[in-house]
């Protein structure tokens, strides 16, 4: 049966829901900002393939079912590539070269330096710690939600938030203050 | 040498997530490649039947050949 207006109208609806926040996850699982996109597209193909189970679900059930896939994509994605230490050096490489996308041309260049210092510094937390951190900055969840969508406890969450914070202030040498 | 400004971690970190988003133009790009055109009334459609409609006035309102011939008459 094709889809209809309201299919599409409703997963439109999921997929803003929780675009920002797959997004983030894979940012902070894989060192290429491509195949973080490719992974969100699958991600939410696999959503629209199963709509009709998943659209009746409650938010937070509707994430849970989601970042299961996305969790999945990132192993499959690892297990591909065979690469889970060649991600770790791409990153690395990638983040002592991208200063200037990372700044963009109108931002200040100090501020655009100390983003650029931010980034490195970034990739090279714990993986555990990166993603946490990124789910919290760049996808705007709470430690609560960061935990419903990993399966985590949000105390662990919290905690992990918290090294990645009191690691990233002490190699720029910024004042925490959570 | 001048020192350096310093940011706020939080500062940083927010001006690093807004790079890092995915930006809407992108997003949409996927929402477009995932779900299918939806079948519907095509975009012409409105056009169509207007003119189809005033064609039917026209010739419902338009005086039959007959009866301008034997006005002329």
């Amino acid at each position: 049966m094709p889809p209809s207006r309201d299919d599409a109208a409703v997963f439109t609806r999921i997929f803003d829901q929780h675009r920002h926040a797959v997004h983030a996850y894979f940012l902070g699982r894989v060192a290429d900002p491509e195949l973080a996109r490719d992974l969100v597209q699958e991600t939410f193909l696999r959503a629209w393939r199963r709509l009709p189970e998943i659209a009746p679900l409650p938010e937070e059930r509707q994430r849970a079912w989601i970042f299961t896939v996305a969790r999945n994509l990132a192993i499959d994605s690892y297990r591909a590539s065979a690469a889970r230490k060649a991600a770790e050096e791409a990153l690395r490489h990638h983040a002592t070269t991208r200063e200037t996308t990372v700044a963009g041309p109108h931002v200040h260049a100090e501020l655009g330096e100390r983003l650029a210092q931010l980034d490195a510094a970034i990739r090279r937390l714990p993986e555990d710690q990166r993603v946490i951190l990124s789910m919290a900055t760049a996808g705007g969840l709470t430690s609560r939600e960061i935990g419903e969508a990993l399966g985590e406890p949000a105390g662990t969450v919290r905690y992990r938030l918290s090294q990645a914070r009191k690691q990233l202030a002490a190699t720029l040498d910024l004042e925490d203050q959570p | 040498m001048t020192t350096p400004a310093r940011h706020d971690l939080d500062e940083l970190l927010a001006a690093w997530a807004h790079a890092r988003r995915l930006p809407d133009a992108d997003a949409e790009r996927i929402r477009q490649a995932i779900v299918p055109a939806v079948p519907g009334l095509p975009a012409t459609w409105w056009s169509e039947f207007n003119s189809k409609i005033s064609t039917v006035i026209t010739r419902a309102t338009a005086t039959p050949a007959p009866a301008l011939a034997a006005l002329g008459a």
